[in-house]
């Protein structure tokens, strides 16, 4: 239904912006209407709203039976449930065009009842209709009383303002000039008040007498700018005695509409997350998460002006990038800094500025908004606009990855909301947010991060376990990727001298690193054991410890961490052959590092990895040929002992080869495969006989071949090309 | 002179410097927006690092006479009437030099807003509104606290004759007694903390004066309520002022959570309170044998305030066989003042205002975001 509206508006220049903005309640007026389910009325109402749209101008009235019809039919639903926006825009646009004549102008606006908000767009288009001059006088009258009485339910009112000077010139017609006077009064602005307009209303005052109306709006001029208005003004005035309510039908047919459409029409209005109406927004009572308007100071302090002789520009006034780079030095930040949030250009500027307090004041307003939404909303009303929540955070996630760093406020907000959090309530934002947290000192990074994270991890979904793992190695990808910049940087501008100092504060900084990557495993290990080895954990796990085992040659921090056998054996034993090529791929990385490290640690001595890793390294490595190459499950000098007795109870026949490339359960299919491929004519498998080194070679290339490099790269670094019998180990990094 | 102790709680860490670069581009921006902790941070109090908790230990209100140092007629302003806390973020650009201009630009904001809300609302409405903002000189504790300011509305009603005077239909007090001296050290120079805003009058006045500040001066309002340790600790404070200043009562009106909800008002005669509160006091002189300064041998610690409730409690328990401890506590009056959980709070004698208002403050400081 709703695109079939969408067809039917009339083509219009803004088209384009007109449908943009009406997106959200559209859609919402279509769940309305799914929801009430399909009630006959509603195709013969689309036809109907079609034909006036589409209805060519001079098709006569008198007899024409089709246009009755179809207008008692929008005059019906009107009255019951009211328009949706596209059919308000449409039928304006059908009577205020005059294209069958004045007759039924006054009729159709009579029937305009908004079901949810009225399109700001085609009251403009109406009121430059009124510019023509061919529609009749009480017409235009009552044009502009319904514009007065669904005033609050216009969708925006920025365009309307912008034609401020536009709609004050109908001032001077003598039937109108109550009511745009009462028009104006609601979009009068400081900025449009203006000596010119000023004048005609005084001097319109000289003709007319002290007409209310005008003496209201003058008063309105006086209070925004006092040094244009010198007029004295009665400071007891009844504003109720000029704005009754100008058509009392109207109100009540509204307030039945909308007491009919209920709470939908109001959530249609609340999803909305724009910078709302000062009027509507002080009706909410959560407002803390809408932002402020992006508004220039109105507090100048004249005494610190005269040194700075340039003129400085309000960041509303620009509009592009070009304006801003124009005006970089002169700029002046707005009232409430956080307006800053919800405009780019403004960030952009705040990314190149670093003023402290601005910085400030943003945090200040953030960190309260989330506080009052997160922290302080006690047991009522909670969580229950988490719409608005998740907007909001939205919000905050985008301009923190525009600025690429968390805020501070946010990193506060989050340590104490972790220690409350269900671990399901916004959980990507929260993970999102969590994830830009910068380094946190290894001597708080335990009580801050990960005792909450701990408790979370365990008592969640394994989901949640997979979503924190990631956000873990997300985070830990982005301190990596700060450490490189700045690393960079200082080789740049620091003497070798104070290359002390710098690993000093470095090892701070790999304290933390270790913290973060031991944290990951201990969570891994035992999640992997309390979720049967999940593979999707598993798979989250290992592109953390693809993070960690480059940080040396990707990230230049001098680091190697090997991943606990909580990790490491699981993956081995995986049945799924990716995570076993992926943990091949990641000891090959893990090697490089080593093998690079050692070398420059021969020749300049800046840093020293322990010799423990490279024990545990090897280890890994000898199990892992043991293994999957020379078939030697369960020696005596591996990390798995099994009891030979535990073994022979077992029945597992030539039990050591249980995990080589040919038995283990992640490739057996591929040995079968292979062996058919192979021998096609012998009929009863013998899978040992791949591991005849002819064979084993071809079994190998034809793994490769399968796109697990992982393993080509493995074998070729740890294993000279000769047959398995000759368990040939590189063992040159002991 | 009061002064607060200030228990290892809410010290500010001794942060541990992370990875500093002295580098040309990592400049101050970064460090303010990217981390709160170490290096990055100019703003040592950060929450996170901080367990920051109301402070259990401290002193004595001692018989203090306010009137000393405040003028008697702005004090009495700010005495007797029952004011809404809210807690304030520090206010931006806010100078004490300019609260004439203040005055004139919150009046002709309350008229814009009035004005545009009565083309839509009509009935009912105060015109010309006259706004005086002031200094209320020496209420104030600590050198880093920033005077008090006190905002006064006033208007002529609607249907008053002409020559009637205007009244005053609104009035707030914004102020910091005894701020935690880091915290307001910790702020950049544009900034003035004044984290206590208590109103009295319409609620429409109050949002307007509200959004006035927050658009002026870019802070934040958020309602502040009397937590239940909060009023503990004033059931606990009023009571030992008794032997100077007699308490009349101590009232206390608890909620219990069952079904339906029960409210206990449980009213204490003044001298019952007074010995039960002396005998869990524990003995000053020895406290002051570890050679400690005399002025801190009045100090009041959290234990003994639990101890009172305690003992509160179990009298209650014995007589009525309803353990309080279940319930929470939601109102505390005396003589002195009430205070409510809500975040009402009703000053009746001046004597000891200042004890009162520094706890408030802290609470105060306890719900800022940074």
């Amino acid at each position: 239904m709703a695109t079939q509206l969408n067809l039917s508006e009339p083509s219009d220049s803004d088209q384009s912006s007109a449908s943009d903005q009406s997106v959200s309640s559209r859609s919402s007026s279509r769940v309305a209407e799914k929801k009430k389910g399909k009630s006959e009325a509603e195709e013969p109402f689309v036809l109907s709203i079609k034909y006036f749209s589409k209805v060519e101008a001079g098709t006569p009235v008198h007899g024409n039976d089709e246009v009755e019809r179809h207008l008692v039919l929008v005059e019906k639903v009107a009255y019951s449930k009211g328009l949706p926006p596209e059919a308000i825009s449409v039928m304006l646009e059908f009577a205020m065009s005059l294209r069958m004549g004045t007759v039924l102008c006054a009729r159709v606006l009579r029937c305009l009842i908004p079901a949810t908000v009225v399109p700001q767009e085609a009251v403009v288009r109406a009121v430059v209709w009124l510019g023509v001059g061919k529609i009749p006088m009480s017409t235009q009258v009552l044009f502009i009383k319904w514009v007065l009485t669904m005033f609050d339910m216009i969708d925006g009112k920025d365009q309307l303002r912008a034609i401020y000077g536009f709609i004050f010139s109908f001032v001077t017609e003598e039937n109108l000039c109550p009511f745009i006077c009462h028009l104006l009064y609601l979009l009068t602005r400081k900025e449009s008040v203006r000596v010119f307009r000023v004048r005609k209303l005084l001097e319109l005052q000289s003709k007319l007498g002290r007409q209310p109306f005008l003496m209201h709006l003058l008063s309105l001029y006086k209070v925004l700018c006092p040094e244009l208005v010198t007029l004295s003004i009665p400071s007891r005035m009844r504003v109720c005695s000029w704005v009754r309510n100008h058509n009392s039908t109207w109100k009540s047919t509204l307030i039945g509409v909308q007491k009919r459409n209920g709470s939908q029409a109001a959530s249609s209005i609340g999803l909305a997350f724009t910078i709302k109406d000062k009027a509507s927004s002080r009706k909410r009572k959560h407002t803390h998460l809408q932002l402020p308007a992006l508004s220039s100071v109105v507090n100048k302090q004249p005494q610190s002006e005269p040194s700075s002789s340039r003129k400085l520009v309000p960041l509303v006034q620009l509009h592009s990038f070009a304006q801003l780079l124009e005006n970089m030095h002169h700029i002046e930040l707005p009232a409430q800094m956080g307006s800053l949030l919800g405009s780019s250009l403004a960030l952009q500027y705040l990314d190149f500025v670093q003023d402290e307090s601005a910085l400030l004041r943003l945090n200040f307003w953030l960190g309260y908004a989330l506080y009052e939404e997160f922290l302080f909303c006690g047991d009522g009303g909670g969580f229950q606009n988490s719409d608005e929540a998740l907007q909001f955070l939205n919000k905050l996630l985008s301009t923190e990855n525009f600025l690429q760093g968390g805020f501070t406020s946010s990193e506060a907000f989050l340590y104490k909301f972790l220690t409350v959090w269900d671990g399901s309530l916004l959980r990507p934002q929260i993970l999102a947010l969590l994830s830009n947290i910068p380094v946190v000192p290894s001597s708080q990074i335990g009580r801050l991060l990960f005792e909450p994270l701990m408790q979370l991890f365990f008592t969640s979904s394994v989901f949640f376990k997979c979503g924190l793992v990631e956000c873990l190695n997300s985070m830990l990808l982005k301190w990596l990727t700060w450490h490189s910049v700045y690393a960079l940087e200082d080789d740049l501008d620091i003497s070798l001298k104070s290359y002390t100092s710098i690993n000093m504060t470095l090892s701070g900084f790999k304290d933390s690193v270790m913290d973060l990557v031991h944290f990951v495993g201990q969570l891994a290990s035992v999640g992997l054991q309390l979720e049967g080895c999940h593979s999707l954990l598993l798979s989250f796990t290992l592109d953390f410890y693809e993070t960690v085992c480059d940080m040396f040659l990707k990230y230049g921090l001098p680091l190697v961490v090997m991943p606990p056998p909580g990790v490491f054996y699981p993956t081995l034993f995986a049945t799924d052959p990716i995570s076993v090529d992926r943990l091949a791929y990641i000891m090959y990385r893990y090697k490089v590092n080593l093998a690079s490290a050692k070398s420059q640690e021969k020749l300049t001595e800046a840093f020293h990895i322990s010799s423990q890793t490279f024990h545990e390294f090897n280890h890994y490595v000898v199990v892992m040929v043991n293994s999957l190459w020379n078939s030697r499950m369960f020696k005596p000098d591996m990390d798995l002992k099994l009891s030979e007795e535990l073994l022979l109870k077992s029945s597992v026949p030539q039990h050591w080869t249980s995990f080589d490339l040919i038995h283990h359960p992640a490739f057996m299919s591929y040995a079968i495969d292979f062996h058919q491929k192979c021998w096609p004519e012998r009929k009863d498998m013998d899978l040992s006989s791949i591991k005849d080194s002819k064979p084993w070679i071809w079994y190998l290339e034809y793994l490769f071949t399968q796109g697990y490099d992982g393993f080509k790269l493995f074998f070729q670094s740890n294993i000279s090309q000769k047959s398995p019998a000759d368990d040939e180990q590189d063992e040159s990094l002991s | 002179m009061i002064c607060v102790l200030f228990s290892s709680a809410a010290r500010t860490p001794t942060n541990s410097v992370v990875v500093e670069r002295r580098s040309k581009s990592s400049k101050s921006y970064r460090q303010s927006y990217r981390s709160c902790v170490g290096a990055a941070s100019r703003l040592c109090f950060t929450p996170g690092f901080t367990a920051r908790r109301l402070n259990a230990s401290r002193r004595a209100p001692k018989s203090h006479n306010v009137t000393d140092k405040v003028n008697p007629q702005q004090l009495a302003l700010l005495m007797k009437t029952e004011w809404q806390l809210s807690y304030v973020t520090p206010l931006y650009q806010f100078r004490h030099t300019q609260l004439k201009s203040y005055s004139r630009q919150l009046s002709a904001f309350i008229a814009a807003e009035k004005q545009q809300g009565l083309a839509v609302e009509v009935e009912g409405a105060q015109s010309s509104f006259r706004v005086s903002i002031s200094v209320v000189q020496g209420m104030v504790e600590a050198d880093d606290d920033a005077e008090t300011v006190l905002i006064q509305i006033h208007s002529k009603l609607l249907f008053a004759k002409k020559d009637e005077p205007q009244r005053p239909v609104w009035s707030g007090w914004l102020t910091c007694i005894n701020g935690n001296p880091d915290y307001l050290r910790s702020l950049p120079e544009d900034f003035t903390c004044l984290p206590l805003f208590c109103s009295s009058g319409g609620e429409g006045l109050t949002a307007v004066v509200k959004s006035w500040f927050q658009q002026t001066f870019d802070c934040c309002f958020g309602t502040l309520e009397i937590n239940h340790t909060s009023l503990q600790w004033l059931a606990a404070l009023w009571t030992n002022c008794h032997a100077e200043s007699s308490i009349q009562h101590l009232k206390m009106i608890w909620t219990l959570p069952v079904a339906p909800p029960l409210q206990v008002t449980y009213t204490v005669d003044p001298h019952d309170a007074w010995q039960l509160w002396s005998s869990v006091r524990k003995d000053p002189r020895e406290e002051s044998k570890g050679g400690e300064e005399a002025e801190e041998e009045n100090s009041i610690d959290i234990e003994e305030v639990m101890e009172f409730m305690q003992g509160l409690k179990g009298h209650f328990y014995r007589h009525f066989r309803l353990d309080l401890s279940a319930g929470s506590l939601k109102q505390v009056t005396t003589a002195l003042g009430s205070a409510k959980y809500s975040g009402k709070i009703k000053i009746s004698n001046s004597r000891y205002m200042i004890t009162t208002f520094t706890l408030l403050t802290e609470c105060a400081l306890l719900k800022m975001p940074l």
